[in-house]
């Protein structure tokens, strides 16, 4: 069993198998102007995979389309085996698709404990002692929200909100957990707790897609990465080749002369 | 003194009233940023209601429960039909309009229905007056203040202790979070509806038996109910029940040492200068501007 997530590991599909997502000539536009430009991308059960690319290079609108935030203008999602293209995001949670928002989007107003029942609210009413022992690890995993259990989640600092986004999102105990821009506004060494805890949920067998700008932690914990320019991707390839790569930093100084 | 006991107590009974209606509007608003207009004819259905559900000969108590029920079904049909398809953009307006027309169609149809003349909601506390301090006053209209802080504290209770209330919560601070974890912000939003439909009736046949069941009833304190809640500023519940209680026994003290005719015209004009005084409501949080 899972220590944090509560898979249990037979439970989990072999890394090599069919991937949990994958998505196929994606468009997002909003009004006239295109965001996504027909994307194509993939996540392996049990892969961490990571979205790279400068601001405005269309990553959080990809990721709008794929969690239901929003409706794509085209192309289409998979998800675990069926087509997901077009529904809302409180289906793609009870479908075990998680998303870890940008800017935290924390229930500010409400305590850290009703914070993490909400998160589990797609499977509260079923499994009430299960939600309660996941607040139990939670809590383990991350001590400060444990020690401000009670406290209003408006009152936490920015490295907590994010513990604390990511703890609801595992509630629901997902199959993918989609994470935007998680190092926005956050100092390095609140990085450098975060980004461990995610390589260690990922090695119980947790998939997880990574949205960051900040391509040097992106490609030291994910697997494979994807770099994307004005609404497409321009490459993607193991992340530790791509490290070394000149085209990555060429991306993202827009140094390709063309744009 | 006997005269002030006695607009205390009256005072304290429509502010009841307006309390109630206005946490309607403070239900409705807080899930949706949006509310029926009209809410006054929801309110009006839960007299008129009992009154057709007793003419058919069903019992008092039965025939309330059917009433709150069915207009609580009818104020989330409002909102499916006329609130959802109208709130879609934000800073939307349309559904200004169409709760405004659906709540005249519903008026006019009760009048058609139901008659134009108000007609009498039997009931044995509204019988005899009690004298209380020295003042006369109907055991239905002490029913008022008590049944206030029942639905409060229910309301209080449902938002911090089950997860339905957590949920609406959840929506009204962020739609987009609480889609995220699962919770369906339009079924919420129709939930809420339901529940303001709940208030809103109940405060209807319960102040019934004093002023009678009309179409009409509806009309004025709908309006003075959304009046309140925005005195309080519409997000803060306690801030409805204080400022709906105090401009019931507001108005009570003009009636009985003006007139009933200058009650209104005070009444308004102090709300008017209330917001200009107070632009986010007595009890209201400034809302943080985006720049």
């Amino acid at each position: 069993m899972n220590a944090i997530t509560g898979i249990a590991a037979e439970d989990l599909p072999a890394p090599a198998g069919a991937p949990i997502l994958s998505v196929s000539g994606l468009r997002v536009s909003y009004g006239r102007i295109e965001a996504v430009r027909g994307v194509d991308l993939a996540v392996g059960a049990g892969e961490f995979v990571g979205i790279i690319g400068s601001n405005g290079a269309g990553k959080t609108s990809l990721l709008r389309a794929v969690t239901g935030v929003l409706k794509p203008a085209g192309g289409s999602v998979t998800f675990d085996g069926a087509d997901t293209t077009g529904s809302g995001s409180h289906v793609m949670v009870a479908r075990g698709l998680a998303m870890v928002p940008e800017g935290r989007m924390v229930f500010a107003d409400q305590s850290v404990r009703d914070n993490l029942l909400l998160g589990a609210f797609t499977r509260i009413k079923a499994d009430p002692q299960g939600v309660a022992a996941d607040i139990d690890r939670m809590t383990r995993m991350f001590p400060r929200l444990g020690e401000r259990i009670d406290q209003q989640a408006g009152t936490l600092s920015g490295g907590e909100q994010q513990m604390l986004a990511i703890a609801r999102g595992l509630l629901s105990r997902p199959k993918l957990l989609v994470i935007d821009e998680l190092s926005l506004g956050l100092a390095p060494k609140i990085l450098d707790m975060l980004f461990p805890v995610l390589t260690q949920l990922n090695r119980e067998g947790l998939s997880i897609l990574l949205v960051e700008q900040m391509a040097s932690y992106a490609l030291a914990v994910t697997h494979r990465t994807y770099v994307m320019e004005n609404g497409r991707v321009l490459f993607d390839g193991e992340s530790k080749a791509l490290a070394g790569d000149d085209r990555v930093l060429d991306a993202y100084l827009g140094r390709r002369g063309k744009h | 003194m006997e005269a002030v006991t006695q607009y205390l107590l009256t005072g304290l009974s429509v502010g009841s009233v307006y309390a109630m209606v206005g946490l309607g509007f403070y239900v409705m608003w807080t899930a949706a940023k949006a509310v029926n207009f009209n809410f006054g004819d929801i309110f009006m259905l839960g007299a008129v209601l009992t009154v057709v559900a007793i003419d058919q000969g069903i019992p008092l108590l039965p025939a309330a429960v059917l009433a709150v029920a069915a207009a609580a079904i009818a104020a989330a049909a409002i909102e499916r039909g006329f609130v959802r398809p109208f709130n879609r953009e934000a800073n939307a307006i349309g559904w200004m309009l169409t709760t405004i027309a659906v709540g005249t169609m519903i008026e006019s149809a009760t009048t058609a229905l139901f008659g134009s003349n108000p007609r009498g909601l039997p009931s044995p506390l509204a019988e005899t007056p009690i004298r209380l301090g020295g003042a006369g006053i109907y055991p239905q209209e002490l029913l008022l203040p008590v049944a206030l802080i029942i639905v409060a504290v229910g309301l209080e209770l449902f938002y911090r202790r089950t997860m339905l209330g957590r949920a609406m919560r959840a929506v009204a601070w962020n739609r987009t979070a609480a889609g995220l974890v699962g919770i369906d912000a339009d079924r919420i939003t129709l939930i809420a509806f339901g529940i303001a439909g709940v208030l809103g009736a109940l405060a209807g046949l319960l102040i019934g038996p004093v002023v009678q069941a009309s179409s009409t009833m509806g009309a004025v304190i709908g309006l003075k109910g959304f009046m309140v809640a925005i005195i309080a500023g519409i997000a803060n519940a306690r801030g409805v029940v204080i400022a709906g209680v105090l401009y019931g026994v507001a108005e009570k003290f003009i009636e009985g040492y003006l007139s009933t005719a200058a009650r209104d015209a005070i009444g308004f004009t102090l709300m008017v200068l209330l917001l200009l005084l107070f632009p986010q409501g007595l009890f209201g949080r400034k809302e943080i501007k985006k720049v």
